[in-house]
């Protein structure tokens, strides 16, 4: 299935071994506990991240990709809880860190961006107080100091009358204005590690290509790690020198950009990328050439299917699938898959 | 710019309103008739004679509009006339019972404010927990105890039972606590600030609790902690400012509340306020006396009104401007 | 070798069902988020057992209302026992007979008020969420209006004055018209907050989707309002009305401890104010009615508060 989506920025395709990754993430389980039961939001997912590279997490709602980003900065909120794994960051494991480690680590060096801009920030404070506070809070600097660092990042993520800006307040901003705000209080500290969490979902198409466009160009400026969760295969496309697909809570495969859109192996992401509308594909009414869609719904993650989450919607399962829950397993250097059907191992569920 | 228009509008209309309300009260009164005869019909040994000089004297004649308007200049010279009970300056009698009823309101207004936010702070960061459970429960179970009922069992218990606070009035008649005075009127006010203290802090406690529990659940708060800031920061300097908005709202209502029930705080506690006085008012059909009580309890309900209406224009940047 | 599956039985149900299967409505979702919340149901419990107490009192009371025999037996004010279990007041009267038969004058007095309140505030709201513009303005100011009347002391001095106006015509011998008036004002004084909700709620319906749809396949106005907006406006005015039965019930008592009240009503109100004076000496006379007022306002207050939870479902851990 070839692709003509192919991101500019991806390695050669045979890399060798990828450099120590500045994150890994290994095992981790996130598990809610509510009322009606335990819900396994991240069971066992593993990911890695070099330094300066960009990670595209892709999956529909549900898959656990933003959980397993928040778990990273120990933000899952209640009655959520870390369940096991490790999250490796520079060879610390963040899961395992006390508060105060955390507390510096955060915003020093990761950062978050957030999905939605009218929501993550503070409707009453001013955006130079705002942004300000985390430079006072990090790096003890005076005001005035910070004041000038918060102009001066608010001038390099593109926002015009950065001085003006500083004393307004995010309703007076527009959505694309404030998810740059957004960006720059990320980047304050010039932090090694960028989470972003769905950043232009909730932005119109057009600003959509620019804020893009201007977290490719402040990475190539700053080589941040950039971790970008998506549903968008699109985004992904654009951004990521790899891709890490997951669903109901799981890693499907692994592998750089290139593969991941010229020769997927899962069987979901093959199903991801046909349901993807394309311009050179004529679709017809009927059963002709209708989109092609994945049949049946999300899975319930009370209560998830037994072995492989994805056997009651895959075209290609087996009786077997059901009873044994697949591991990742690398079929090729830096490409790795969990479906017993393409060469994975797999313990009985 | 936007902001000063508001508060002008805010004060024109507040004006209305007490403007408004004069009007009502004075056509109620002089609508069962004519208010001299009523009042005086009802004393022994009424003649014609003196039914005609007391309406000479509180310009009794005349229309009602001429009548209305020559009591509302007097008002706004913060003239009352003269209480047909007391014999004394209405508006003498207000400050003085006034002062009273703001002696025992306003610091439990502000006691319970800070109770309540320290109590709601703790239950909204331990949401869920027991500690959570029994704030709610309690406050619960506090805002639907009728307040009086409170103060008649804070009597029975430190008055009668332990006899360790006195079970009415505001001093001593003799022997004062200790030799002071000052101490006397403290030790008398335990009890009523007591039990308006208990009212408030529990429902202002489930306010401020499930606004701060909502406003913690907001993106810029999970946004302010991934940026590092302690916790303490966050609570405090973010989420409680945001969760206040509401509260802040509801403590002018509080207020009017506080007041408008303060006839039977005080009679529980026969504490000599306004509350106190105004029953006396009406069951003597002391007309100067409840015109010139409701007016100063209508003005200060609106002012109070007015107030919450321009801080919180002031503290909610959203309003200011749009 | 591996047999190909079709897409897992799971996806597909097991056997048809004949008919299409209704999901529950709006009412009954609500009753079974309701029935999870434990305060919600000790607020229904409480004040379906007010209700009963208030609809078999004449059954269930050891004695009459006014029976004054203890009095005559010199067993005035006296304190709990097996014959009085709530002691006697200071006219000898029982006790407990006097507590639940004032429960369904508190109910009367909650019920009443609040029918008037929602009738206007419904109403005004309403109207003013609806039309919008100048009439909205106008409505709201009016509503914002009674809003700032002390509104206790007003009734105090209606309910005085009212009094004496009524002396020597028809209306004195109405019966329990001091306790009517005491409900119609307050249903005067309570509808500003439901008016605001109705406006709300009006003015979030009025440009719902499902309600231009309605508009488009010819639904006339009255039949947008009164079967599309209303229904939907209803779980929050409940609440409302449900909390305003506690505050009106709490209002009367008020008034009626103040002296104001109806003398010849059995209210809890009225026997507080009987019975003030002789705290130090009976106060079981006070605290009774004092906690069964405190039960009722609770129990409504409860059944509130689980009403709104039950309407408004938030993830609970």
């Amino acid at each position: 299935m070839p692709s003509t989506l192919v991101s500019a920025a991806d390695p050669p395709p045979a890399a060798a071994a990828p450099p120590a990754p500045l994150l890994r993430v290994e095992e981790l389980r996130v598990h809610f506990h509510t009322r009606d039961g335990v819900v396994r939001a991240v069971d066992g997912v593993d990911y890695a991240v070099a330094p300066g590279e960009t990670l595209g997490i892709v999956g529909e709602s549900g898959s656990g990709k933003t959980v397993s980003s928040l778990a990273t900065l120990g933000l899952v909120p209640p009655p959520a809880r870390t369940a096991g794994g490790r999250i490796l960051f520079e060879g610390e494991d963040l899961l395992r860190a006390p508060p105060r480690r955390m507390a510096s680590i955060r915003g020093r060096r990761i950062a978050m961006i957030f999905q939605n801009p009218a929501t993550s920030l503070n409707p009453i404070l001013s955006v130079g107080a705002q942004l300000g506070e985390i430079l006072t809070w990090h790096e003890k600097a005076s005001r005035r100091d910070a004041e000038a660092r918060v102009a001066e990042l608010l001038r390099l993520v593109g926002i015009t009358d950065a001085a003006a800006r500083l004393r307004q307040y995010p309703h007076e901003l527009s959505g694309g204005m404030k998810q740059r705000v957004g960006i720059a209080r990320a980047l304050l500290c010039n932090p090694a590690l960028v989470l972003a969490d769905e950043p232009t979902t909730a932005l119109d198409v057009t600003i959509q290509a620019q804020i893009l466009d201007l977290l490719a160009d402040l990475q190539s400026r700053f080589g941040m790690a950039m971790v970008l969760v998506t549903h968008d295969m699109g985004v992904v496309a654009r951004m990521a020198g790899r891709i890490t697909v997951m669903y109901a809570g799981r890693v499907c495969e692994t592998a750089d950009a290139r593969t991941i859109f010229a020769a997927p192996r899962h069987p979901y992401t093959r199903a991801l990328l046909e349901s993807m509308p394309r311009v050179d594909r004529a679709y017809a009414k009927g059963a002709r050439a209708p989109l092609p869609t994945i049949p049946g719904r999300p899975p319930n993650l009370l209560n998830p299917p037994s072995g492989c989450r994805f056997h009651d919607r895959c075209p290609e399962a087996v009786a077997e699938c059901r009873r044994v829950l697949p591991l990742e397993t690398e079929i090729a250097p830096g490409h790795t898959v969990s479906c017993i059907r393409h060469g994975s191992a797999g313990i009985p569920a | 710019m936007g902001t000063a228009r508001y508060i002008l509008r805010r004060l024109i209309f507040s004006a209305f309103l007490v403007v408004g309300v004069s009007v009502i009260l004075f056509s109620m009164i002089n609508a069962i008739g004519n208010p001299v005869e009523i009042l005086l019909a009802e004393r022994p040994g009424m003649t014609e004679e003196v039914i005609e000089a007391v309406s000479q004297y509180y310009g009794l004649h005349g229309t009602v509009v001429d009548r209305y308007f020559a009591w509302a200049w007097a008002v706004l010279r913060f003239d009352f006339g003269t209480s047909i009970i007391y014999n004394q300056p209405v508006s003498e009698m207000l400050v003085l019972y006034g002062m009273e009823t703001l002696k025992i309101q306003l610091p439990a207004i502000l006691i319970a404010l800070m109770l309540a936010v320290t109590i709601s702070t703790v239950a909204a960061t331990r949401q869920y927990s027991r500690v959570d459970f029994g704030v709610i429960s309690g406050a619960m179970l506090g805002h639907s105890l009728p307040g009086f009922f409170v103060g008649i069992i804070l009597i029975l218990v430190f008055s009668y039972w332990l006899g360790i606070l006195p079970s009415y009035g505001a001093y001593s008649t003799r022997n004062p606590l200790m030799g002071s005075p000052a101490l006397d009127a403290l030790w008398h006010m335990v009890l009523p600030v007591g039990m308006l203290v208990f009212f408030n802090t529990a429902t202002l406690t489930l306010l401020m609790r499930a606004s701060l529990v909502e406003v913690l659940r907001q993106d810029f708060i999970t946004a302010a902690r991934a940026s590092g800031l302690p916790e303490r920061r966050v609570v405090f300097g973010h989420a409680l400012r945001n969760a206040f908005i509401p509260v802040l709202t509801y403590l002018g209502i509080l207020f009017g509340l506080m007041l408008g029930t303060a006839p039977v705080t005080e009679t529980v506690f026969t504490w000599p306020g306004l509350g106190a006085l105004y029953i006396m008012a009406i069951q003597q059909l002391d007309y100067p006396l409840i015109m010139g009580e409701t007016m100063v309890i209508t003005f200060m309900l609106v002012g109070a009104t007015l107030l919450t209406d321009i801080a919180y224009v002031l503290i909610d940047p959203r309003i200011r401007l749009g | 070798m591996d047999t190909q599956v079709a897409p897992s039985p799971a996806a597909v149900p097991e056997a048809l069902p004949t008919r299409p299967v209704r999901p529950p409505g709006l009412w009954r979702q609500g009753w079974y988020r309701f029935r999870r919340n434990k305060g919600g149901m000790l607020g229904l419990a409480l004040v379906t057992m007010v209700v009963v107490v208030a609809l078999l009192c004449p059954f269930i009371a050891p004695y009459a209302p006014n029976d004054q025999d203890a009095m005559l037996r010199g067993a005035s004010r006296a304190a709990p026992s097996l014959q009085h279990l709530l002691g006697t007041d200071r006219n000898g009267y029982d006790v407990l007979s006097r507590v639940l038969y004032g429960a369904p004058t508190a109910l009367a007095v909650g019920l009443g008020a609040m029918l008037i309140a929602s009738v206007v505030g419904v109403l005004v709201g309403g109207i003013a969420g609806y039309a919008g513009g100048l009439v909205d303005e106008a409505l709201m100011r009016f509503t914002e209006f009674f809003m700032v009347i002390p509104v206790f002391v007003v009734i105090l001095a209606v309910v005085r004055l009212f009094g004496i106006v009524v002396v020597g015509t028809a209306l004195e011998d109405v019966p329990n018209l001091n306790l009517m008036t005491i409900i119609v004002l307050l249903g005067l004084f309570e509808w500003p907050p439901i008016a605001r909700m109705a406006r709300a709620e009006f003015l979030r319906l009025k440009n719902a989707e499902f309600v231009e749809a309605a508009t488009c396949i010819g639904v006339t106005r009255r039949g947008i309002i009164l079967r599309h907006i209303l229904p939907n406006a209803l779980p929050s005015l409940i609440v409302l009305v449900a909390l305003g039965i506690g505050g009106a019930i709490l209002a009367e008592t008020m008034v009626s401890f103040l002296g104001f009240g109806d003398p010849k009503a059995v209210s809890w109100g009225q026997l507080l104010y009987f019975n003030y004076e002789a705290l130090k000496v009976a106060p079981w006379a006070s605290l009774a009615p004092g906690g069964a007022i405190f039960l009722t306002v609770l129990g409504f207050n409860l059944l509130a508060d689980g009403l709104t939870d039950a309407f408004n479902p938030r993830l609970r851990g």
